[in-house]
């Protein structure tokens, strides 16, 4: 490839250079015999699909780029390749039937070795660390490709995890690696920096007003470094993700520039900027990752404040009244002992002796507690005792109720752990997944006391 | 279709138009011909009763519909606006989303996405699939579900007639996401129509089947405009839970709410059940046990709206007399339909007999009334005239009423108008407990606070009055009543206002220096001074006789239960056979089962196996509830064999003790049964003894 095309792509993937140039040397001339396979390899966010993709695409080279999240067959995997190289487009012309129809590695290699020998082949493979799952001989054979079919091909495989974690017990031929590193504090920066133009194409699209598009227009990117220099130093500690830190600067920035747009804050005056800004940058924190709506809305902001307060969550969960009781219930005996069960839900259940052994096995260390070790599990009649037992008023054992657990099931705060087939006989075990914050919440609700019912408390 | 006699005779098959017509008719609802009579025969959809039911459920059930549509359809808009606009400025190729929190009754839900999908395949800016969580089992079925769910789809929208069947359809296989590419490029090559994927119940999904299918669709949005839609039964969090953060880093997340169900329903019951339009009313017990049902087991709307028509089904099938709980003008001209028979059944109604009771001087009248139709004939008018204007005027007061009670501190009545309407329904409100307290409540109001609230009451009233009252003579009959007792009111509440707020306080001439009395005087002085009335200032007295009024005028005279308090015939507008509804819509397998095993003629309805004592055991009984019956009286293990013997001595009684084998017949009718009652889940067999099994259930 030309040198012109290698510094178009390093400009538009900034700190890249060094492995941008790397990349052309291993298969930047198309006449050249290709390495047998590369892997590339990096956390998430530092651009080796887009670089890859780029790089690929500007090349005068037959190639496939393939996520193999989506080959759940790996025939999806050989047809699609092969319908790539032999320009075959599925339409519905031919009632979208591929090129050939290939369900084994040997017809793949088969149908490979009848193109073309005189040109080169890319295949490049996102998600690679899926193959592991795939056909056991899939991962050996991509990357001996060349090898098997006497073409001048090459497998590019991406993936999250180093090259160590392939190893098969057969062993796996020696691949280029290229690794992506993360990037720096500096380095993202940069990058943010770049984006300017684009961000302020965003931010205009959605004020209406004029004068104010115009402000916008006017700000040099200074302003806006000042601005990713508060920004970084805020975030880059928790998060180092680049496309999380891109969408939540974009969104605090539109918060930064308010004040400057309606003309309350100058545009030089960084620490009154600062002062403005700290309040929703520390709120966006508490956000990170969350993703949900960005439309920057105080509206929505809040709902973002209240979504993290545990309380608000079990309250945005409203349940019929006896399935709050079944889900109680349920908790209760998931953390009690069995053979508690008669001293707390029965009225005399006679007097308790205390031996030395019983009372230094009960002693509470936190290891211990059955509230810290994790559900376990119990069978629909205990389940049912124990929701009669704790539920004041006489109610049938009616369909209505009986499928309120089965609903339970299916809104995930109960789970089968075995016996899901054969609730008939009872001998189906569940267990309750909600924690002891949701559920006390539910009891207060309903005016009932959990901590009361449990051992652990008691 | 043709309509068939009755379901008893067999069963019809009916060839040809299958499954083509369906799926047309599921795209095309607005096509689709509402046919209920379609099991039923002439003889019985000729009945005026059933017509009379027809007439109600069908406008019943339009209005639930309407209500339902307009409570959502802000939140549709809103979806449909962030469809449309979801890829009009995204840059950085994400996937975006729609949460959509539903609450937790999934089954009701499915109706309302339906809806949306419509809704979105109406406006022509964007294609539409629907996504169960059951058949979605792993990431290849989803993904041929989806792709197959637009392809298909599309088709069918377009050549609806001819050539579907010539149309090769693609093999299960085949359909992948560059199908799915390929096809939208031809379909769509303008790229303007936004592909919908509805998930409704989010939870049922398997969590790695959806991470892999989100970060799948997520790789084809920057070719095909793909959107995404979750339907979250829980809360958001359920969601971050679920996906992890290299999932939801590729989604653009945007929470829109549902109605709650709650919500959903007071709209229902207050627009529709409690709307003077329909005279068809629930009694107390019913309509506490509908409410129930809903709030304590499922939070279910359709369940609640199906167990209304179940009571209305009941309520009119007890006999053409029924039919005249219709519009009053409407029902005058079905008297003349009714037979002897009817009338018959009018005069057995309970409260017809304090009616004729009233007469007690008039022997004649009596007799005519209970012997001669065409009497009784001439006499109806006037008394459904008396009931309609009964429940019309209940309506009204019941709107004054609650405004009255709602805002109260712990509100002892209730908040909501379904909830004094029940109470007010089932009871003699002015006996309860919670309404002397809420009259206390009232009486201690301040002098603003209590003109005010009285006259939003009034305003309520007449609000209500003004909207739904027509010109019939029913309704100016009512809205007479209605307004001369307000003006009685408005003269109270106008003394009440003028009234001044100082005690006309005859005893405090007597002012005596208490510091002077010794002490035994003091205590006699007090004691006289607590028996003595305490002095009422005129704002107190006048408060008073406003609130009796009130209470004598109209609660007791208008907000009477629908009971025997109520105008005769009142039975006609008021289903209350609780205990039919309480059998047929909750079921209790268990009890079912018992039942029909230890008393099998309860279901059979057999002379064979009558019984008179519930543990009477008889050998003409079918095998099952026979081993049923012997195996209630055995403890946690029973011994097979000892069962056996049992068995066979319940069996054949007379055989003779001494022989050791059992007929093999017998004894396979006894394998057989066991078997039964372990498929039934009552026994099961056990490792802890050999032949013995456990039983089950206690």
């Amino acid at each position: 490839m030309s040198i012109a095309n290698v510094l178009e792509i390093a400009r538009k993937y900034p700190c890249r250079e060094q492995i941008i140039t790397e990349l052309n040397d291993l298969i930047g001339s198309p006449s050249e015999p290709l390495p047998n396979a590369i892997y590339v390899y990096g956390h998430t966010g530092t651009g080796k699909t887009a670089i890859v993709t780029e790089f690929l695409q500007s090349l005068p080279i037959k190639s496939k780029i393939l996520s193999c999240i989506e080959c759940y067959t790996s025939k999806l995997l050989y047809e699609h390749v092969l319908n790539s190289f032999y320009s075959h487009t599925v339409s519905k012309s031919n009632n979208y039937t591929p090129f050939v129809k290939c369900e084994s590695m040997h017809g793949f290699i088969e149908s490979l070795r009848q193109l073309p020998a005189d040109s080169s082949y890319i295949i490049c493979l996102e998600d690679a660390e899926r193959l592991r799952d795939m056909d056991i001989n899939i991962l050996p054979t991509v990357l001996r490709l060349q090898e098997m079919t006497g073409l001048n091909i090459c497998t590019i495989l991406i993936s999250q995890l180093p090259f160590d974690k392939f190893y098969l017990k057969t062993g796996l031929v020696e691949v280029q690696t290229i690794f992506f590193p993360q990037y720096t504090k500096a380095e993202t920066q940069t990058i943010l920096g770049n984006d300017f133009v684009n961000v302020k194409k965003r931010l205009a699209s959605k004020l209406d007003n004029n004068e104010w598009s115009k402000i916008l227009d006017d700000l040099e990117s200074d302003f806006y470094d000042n601005y990713l220099n508060i920004f970084l130093n805020v975030f880059y500690r928790a998060c180092r993700d680049f496309p999380e830190l891109r969408s939540i600067s974009r969104d605090c920035f539109q918060v930064y520039v308010e004040p400057v747009l309606n003309g309350t804050i100058d545009r030089n005056d960084v620490s009154k900027l600062w002062r403005n800004i700290s309040k929703p940058l520390s709120a966006a924190l508490t956000a990170v990752y969350m993703r949900m709506d960005s439309a920057a809305e105080n509206q929505s902001n809040k709902a973002l404040e209240d979504n993290q307060s545990f309380k608000r969550i079990s309250q945005s969960v409203e349940l019929p009244y006896y399935a709050k009781y079944l889900l109680i219930a349920a908790y209760l005996a998931s953390h009690n002992a069995a053979n508690q069960d008669k001293r707390l839900f029965v009225k005399n259940h006679g007097k308790q002796k205390k031996r030395l052994q019983t009372v230094n096995a009960q002693a509470k260390v936190t290891e211990k507690m059955q509230t810290n070790l994790g559900p376990k599990s119990f069978t629909v009649d205990r389940l049912l005792a124990i929701f009669y037992a704790i539920l004041d008023e006489k109610v049938g054992l009616t369909c209505n109720l009986l499928s309120q657990i089965s609903s339970l099931v299916h809104l995930k705060f109960l789970s089968f752990v075995s016996g899901e087939g054969n609730l008939m006989e009872g001998s189906a075990r569940l267990q309750c997944t909600v924690g002891l914050d949701f559920v006390s919440h539910i009891g207060r609700i309903v005016g009932f006391n959990v901590m009361q019912y449990l051992c652990d408390f008691m | 279709m043709d309509p068939t006699l009755s379901v008893s005779k067999g069963v019809f098959v009916f060839n040809g138009a299958s499954e083509r017509s369906k799926q047309k008719g599921r795209r095309k609802s607005s096509k689709k011909v509402v046919d209920v009579s379609s099991l039923l025969g002439k003889e019985i959809t000729d009945q005026p009763y059933y017509q009379t039911y027809k007439k109600t459920w069908q406008s019943l059930k339009a209005d639930i519909e309407r209500i339902h549509e307009e409570h959502c359809t802000k939140t549709m808009t809103e979806i449909m606006e962030f469809i449309k606009s979801s890829y009009e400025n995204n840059m950085d190729n994400i996937l975006p989303t729609a949460a959509l929190l539903t609450g937790i009754n999934q089954p009701d839900h499915h109706q309302q996405f339906k809806t949306l999908s419509d809704h979105i395949q109406d406006e022509h800016f964007g294609a539409c699939t629907i996504l169960e969580g059951r058949d979605c089992p792993n990431l290849k079925a989803t993904i041929e579900a989806m792709v197959s769910g637009f392809i298909d789809g599309a088709d069918n929208d377009e050549d609806d007639d001819e050539d579907d069947h010539n149309k090769k359809s693609l093999r299960r296989g085949q359909y992948t996401m560059h199908v799915l590419e390929s096809w939208y490029k031809t379909e769509y090559p303008d790229g303007k129509k936004t592909l919908v994927v509805i998930l409704p119940g989010f939870e049922c999904f398997n969590i790695q089947n959806l991470q892999d299918f989100i970060l799948i669709m997520h790789s084809y949005c920057n070719r095909i405009p793909l959107v995404l839609v979750l339907g979250v039964a829980t809360a958001i969090s359920a969601l971050h839970s679920s996906l992890p953060y290299h999932v939801t880093s590729r989604m653009q997340l945007k929470i829109f709410q549902l109605e709650s169900a709650l919500t959903g329903l007071n709209n229902i019951i207050e627009e529709v059940l409690l709307s003077p339009y329909y005279k068809f009313h629930l009694s107390g017990k019913s309509f506490t046990f509908l409410t129930d049902t809903f709030l304590f087991y499922d939070f279910s709307i359709h369940g609640f709206v199906q167990g209304v028509k179940y009571c209305l089904m009941e309520h009119f099938h007890q006999g053409n007399a029924f039919s005249l709980c219709d519009d009053y003008f409407d029902s005058l001209e079905k008297i003349s339909k009714l037979s002897h028979e009817d009338f018959e059944m009018i005069r057995q109604l309970p409260s017809f007999r304090p009616y004729v009771e009233s007469f007690k001087d008039e022997p004649k009248e009596i007799i005519a009334l209970l012997t001669d139709d065409e009497h009784l004939k001439k006499t109806l008018p006037g008394l459904l005239k008396e009931c309609h204007i009964f429940l019309l005027l209940f309506r009204c007061f019941l709107e004054f009423f609650t405004v009255l009670v709602h805002d109260l501190p712990k509100a002892p009545v209730g908040r909501l108008r379904r909830e004094v309407y029940s109470r007010c329904v089932s009871s003699k409100i002015t006996e309860l407990a919670e309404f002397k307290e809420c009259w206390q409540m009232i009486g201690f109001l301040s002098k603003t606070e209590f003109v005010t609230k009285l006259q939003a009451a009034q305003d309520q009233t007449l609000k209500f009055c003004k909207e739904n009252l027509s010109d019939d003579s029913i309704s100016v009959e009512c809205k007479e009543v209605v307004n001369s007792k307000f003006e009685k009111m408005d003269e109270l509440l106008e003394r009440v206002i003028n009234a001044g707020m100082e005690a006309t306080s005859k005893s405090s001439q007597e002012q005596t220096d208490l510091s002077k009395l010794s002490r035994r005087e003091l205590k006699e002085k007090l004691l006289i001074m607590s028996k003595t009335e305490k002095p009422i200032s005129e704002f107190i007295k006048s408060l008073n006789e406003t609130l009796n009024y009130i209470k004598s005028e109209i609660i007791l005279k208008h907000l009477l239960p629908f009971k025997k308090e109520g105008p005769p015939l009142l039975e006609l507008f008021v289903f209350s056979d609780i205990n039919s509804i309480r059998s047929h819509i909750v079921g209790a397998p268990r009890a079912a089962l018992h039942t029909a095993l230890n008393d099998p003629h309860h279901y059979l309805q057999c002379s064979c196996c009558e019984i008179s004592a519930t543990d009477d055991l008889l050998s003409t009984m079918p095998d099952i509830c026979i081993a049923y019956k012997l195996h209630l009286e055995s403890g946690r293990l029973i011994n097979l064999y000892d069962w056996l013997q049992a068995f066979r001595y319940v069996v054949e009684p007379n055989h003779d003790d001494e022989s050791e084998d059992v007929d093999p017949q017998i004894q396979a009718r006894f394998t057989r049964a066991v078997a039964e009652l372990q498929f039934l889940g009552y026994i099961k067999s056990t490792k802890r003894k050999t032949d013995h099994v456990t039983r089950l259930t206690w």
